[in-house]
């Protein structure tokens, strides 16, 4: 039941955001992130949300390759922190209708639960690269928590997360008869006598086939219609229910295939395996998945031999990931992804974790929400942009840069619960030239331009020398802002 | 959130910056003289105000003519009918009365500068705030997919452009719907806090350091680069604006409140002719399900900041009301029966408020009665569209006659509220 919750507009700061800006068609940016990095450091900027020294050890132990098969290889990863984390927060684990009321009447600590609990996934969850399917499955069956709080709960982890490295047309199935879809895209209310045609439509242009993947007006219409009686109802496994009194069992005839009269949840069901297994559907799914892996415009032979395993592998994932993420274009692409406001702040904390600490959500929080992406909280159903344009406007610029600039100063105490100890972090060396350059290894992983480490030094050093030598005073008044310039720089904006 | 970063900005001082060589569209910080036209006198700028949270419009425009078909329906928080009193419903044309709270706007509407239009709001029947709010900003009720804001399209398919990053602003830390997807827009939460981050001692030394970072002074045809070079401009400029101050003119008094600050840095910036077109405006709190009073209590206090705060802002912007258009919305308003908490649920059909030099002061309302078959599901129904009003301010005052991209598949009828430019 879509909630009519009483006062929650009490969280009226979190209401409307989403503050990204759309695409508006401006070129793609021609410059990306200057660092000559090494094909590791690539690597683990693409398959983590942002890479610390742990990832370093384990990927030079394991080989580029080796790092790859075993990130996909997710399930058998052990996630220590994670299991601890949701072990302690009993309404993550529990039915739809357990958590029905619980999500009504204490619904800010619920959704504060469930947000901190993305956010602790994304930052420390050892399973990196499936914590990015999960943001990017997420985005693609986009459904904003809205009021729809305790079934959003329940898509998250049975449709998103049970799936994201599992086989399309599964994930699909799940999406499709999750409550929280069914209530979003009003497919709960629509009946033989009254279809609505806002799910129909959306599983077409943006779950599946993509908007020009070759279906008409009447698909649409004919595509609802199988749909109908597709509903929610407390006391089902997950609140879905198939009511039969409500389904048009008329016959029916979608993308060609004809569905004949007198059915029941067989129409769709019947219509999910079309969809599923359509080549436009591989094309569109393995075209997105590209674009948000490798680059904003991911070369066409890419998106080509990509479809093929899509199409090879019956739509699993992980075989799709594996071929996009061993590819030539791939490695080729160093740099050109933009991080989305998400990205930047998961890879803050990851770049210093364990020595950056938060004892609550609310200082990301507080970071994330003028940046515009706060997670579950994008309205239409595309999900955050992707592509770079969406994401450089002024106003994302100046919060990121004092996000940086602020969350460096965590360490003394300027930010309420956080805590950051940076001399763990980069311990004093002898010289300003020294500090510059391992804080440099540490937030971007060197290989900047040697006119912007002259910056770096002209900041920390008065006369700009880099050998003058560092002394207590000048290591800790001028590290944390160093280290905060570096993230605000535009190197550390790329992956 | 109480990250105590307020505090913490608020401890560190601006550093002033030399200003950097000054991108075209940058007009000098000289405020007009008084009564000239601060945006550029082909149209009005626009000031659309949203109530957050669902107004009861029923209890700030009271139609107290309705009798019995009011009164019994709101037994513990109707208005009472006008008797000159201040604990009475101010009369407004014989019918219709407004909320003692909204006392100030009483000499708006008589100066003829106000307009109210009742029964007004979106036709979408949801009761959900998220996803009115969303219909409403985005202009297309019942569509999820629109991915812009009604203000956006506006500013794409204005005949006229223009480069400022001042053109349209959102008060407040995020950008609101109606401004989703225009890469122009500023969401400002406060002039004097638009600046870098950082240890005091230190601001100049990481100015110098990030702009040499984005290599500003050299420019470059990078996105990135662009946009930095246009954070450090807009920096320069705000922080000399809040480093001359602002006095608003004829004594005007704003509410020391979040919308009340957000009009007087509307006012300031609209006098400092930095290409403002369109500022938005929030003001929240309407979503009055328990207690919400009756000439005093919650409602009240929250239509007193309200009124103060438009009758401030028209007071110190006189000199510059024809060149202005301020309209208000919010997501829906209240059932028109009172619950058993004395507040009120969401309802539908609400009351707008439009003020400026070009409005035809007055009520304006097709109005269908309280009695139950008028009601749509026990609500007031709504019988303008609120495009309608809008559609009417676009076309008249902003001289933007694309309003088949504002409000696609609209056909609107205007209610002439407002004479043309």
């Amino acid at each position: 039941m879509a909630v009519s919750r009483r006062n929650f507009l009490q969280l009226s700061a979190w209401v409307g955001v989403g503050a990204g800006v759309a695409w508006s068609g401006l070129r793609v940016p021609i410059t990306h992130a200057q660092g000559v990095g090494s094909p590791e450091r690539h690597v683990l900027n693409r398959l983590t949300w942002g890479p610390n020294p742990d990832d370093y050890a384990r990927i030079q132990e394991l080989g580029i390759e080796g790092y790859i098969d075993w990130q996909l290889d997710a399930e058998n990863i052990p996630d220590e922190a994670i299991d601890q984390f949701i072990g302690g927060r009993r309404i993550l684990t529990m039915t739809y209708d357990e958590i029905g009321e619980i999500a009504v009447s204490q619904y800010a600590q619920v959704l504060y639960t469930m947000l901190w609990a993305r956010i602790y996934r994304a930052a420390y969850s050892e399973r990196q690269l499936y914590e990015l399917m999960v943001e990017f499955w997420t985005d693609h069956f986009n459904i904003p928590i809205g009021d729809l709080l305790s079934e959003k709960i329940v898509d998250d982890r049975e449709v998103i997360r049970k799936h994201a490295l599992g086989y399309f047309r599964d994930l699909l199935y799940a999406s499709a008869r999750s409550a929280a879809m069914l209530y979003y895209l009003d497919n709960a209310t629509s009946s033989a006598e009254h279809p609505n045609e806002n799910y129909a439509r959306e599983i077409m242009e943006l779950h599946t086939l993509g908007v020009d993947g070759g279906y008409t007006e009447d698909d649409v219409t004919e595509v609802a219609r199988a749909f109908t009686g597709w509903t929610v109802e407390s006391g089902f496994v997950d609140g879905f229910h198939f009511n039969r009194d409500q389904h048009d069992s008329e016959p029916k005839r979608v993308l060609g295939y004809d569905l004949p009269a007198g059915r029941g949840i067989e129409d769709g069901l019947d219509v999910i395996n079309i969809l599923a297994h359509h080549p436009s559907t591989a094309r569109f799914v393995s075209y997105k998945l590209c674009r948000r892996f490798v680059s904003d415009r991911p070369a066409e032979s890419l998106i080509e031999s990509t479809t093929q395993v899509f199409i090879d592998t019956d739509g699993n994932i992980r075989e799709v990931m594996r071929h996009i993420l061993k590819s030539a274009e791939f490695m080729a692409a160093e740099g050109q992804k933009f991080r989305r406001p998400l990205d930047f702040v998961v890879a803050i904390m990851r770049t210093f974790k364990p020595h950056l600490q938060f004892g609550n959500l609310e200082p990301v929080l507080t970071m994330l929400e003028p940046l515009g992406q706060l997670p579950f909280f994008w309205h239409p159903p595309n999900g955050y942009p992707d592509a770079a344009g969406a994401w450089i406007n002024t106003n994302g610029l100046l919060h990121r840069w004092n996000t940086a600039l602020t969350m460096a100063l965590a360490g003394d105490g300027y930010v309420d619960g956080a805590s950051f100890n940076v001399a763990a972090v980069v311990p004093m060396p002898n010289t300003v030239g020294e500090l510059v350059d391992l804080a440099t290894e540490r937030v971007i992983g060197g290989g900047i331009a040697p006119e912007d480490r002259d910056q770096l030094i002209a900041f920390v050093s008065r006369n700009a020398d880099p050998n003058e030598v560092i002394t207590d005073d000048l290591y800790y008044t001028k590290l944390p802002t160093l280290l905060g310039l570096l993230m605000a720089s535009p190197y550390f904006q790329w992956r | 959130m109480s990250l105590s970063r307020r505090n913490f900005l608020s401890s560190l001082g601006i550093v002033g910056i030399s200003s950097a060589v000054f991108p075209s569209w940058m007009p000098k910080l000289v405020f007009s003289p008084q009564g000239q036209q601060a945006a550029r006198g082909d149209r009005d700028v626009l000031v659309a105000i949203f109530q957050r949270g669902g107004m009861d419009g029923l209890n700030a425009v009271v139609p107290y003519g309705e009798g019995a078909n009011y009164y019994d329906k709101r037994p513990t928080i109707a208005i009472p009918e006008p008797d000159g009193s201040d604990s009475a419903a101010i009369d407004l044309d014989g019918f219709f009365g407004l909320h003692p709270a909204l006392r100030p706007l009483k000499d708006l509407y008589d100066v003829g500068t106000l307009g109210i239009i009742h029964a007004a709001g979106s036709p979408h029947p949801s009761r959900s705030h998220f996803d009115a709010m969303e219909y409403m900003e985005r202009g297309t009720p019942g569509d999820k997919t629109t991915s812009t804001g009604w203000i956006t399209r506006h500013l794409n398919s204005a005949a006229w452009q223009n480069e400022s990053p001042f053109r349209a602003v959102g008060m407040g830390a995020l950008v609101p719907s109606s401004l989703q997807g225009n890469m122009s827009t500023l969401a400002l939460r406060s002039i004097a806090d638009f600046h870098l981050a950082g240890r005091r001692d230190q601001l100049a030394g990481i100015q110098r350091t990030l702009s040499g970072l984005y290599a500003v002074q050299s420019g470059g045809d990078d996105l990135l680069l662009a946009k930095a070079a246009g954070v450090f401009n807009t920096m320069d400029m705000l922080q000399d604006l809040a480093a001359m101050g602002y006095t608003p003119a004829n004594g005007a008094q704003y509410p020391d409140s979040e919308f009340g600050l957000g009009l007087r840095q509307i006012a300031q910036l609209i006098k400092a002719d930095v290409g403002l077109e369109v500022a938005c405006v929030d003001v929240g709190g309407w979503d009055t399900h328990e207690y919400q009073g009756g000439t005093d209590g919650t409602f009240a206090y929250l239509l007193d900041d309200f009124a103060r705060g438009l009758a401030a802002f028209y007071t110190d912007m006189q000199d510059y009301m024809s060149n202005i258009t301020v309209v208000s919305m919010s997501e829906f308003g209240r059932t028109a029966t009172e619950n058993a908490s004395q507040g009120t649920d969401h309802g539908h059909g609400n009351c707008m408020f439009v003020m400026g030099g070009g409005v035809q002061g007055g009520m304006y309302a097709r109005w269908k009665g309280l009695h139950a078959e008028a009601l749509d599901m026990g609500d007031l129904d709504v019988t303008t569209d609120y495009r309608d009003v809008l559609t009417e301010i676009l076309l008249k005052r902003i001289k933007n006659e694309a309003i088949d991209q504002i409000f696609p598949n609209y056909q609107a009828t205007m209610l002439d509220i407002i004479h043309a430019r």
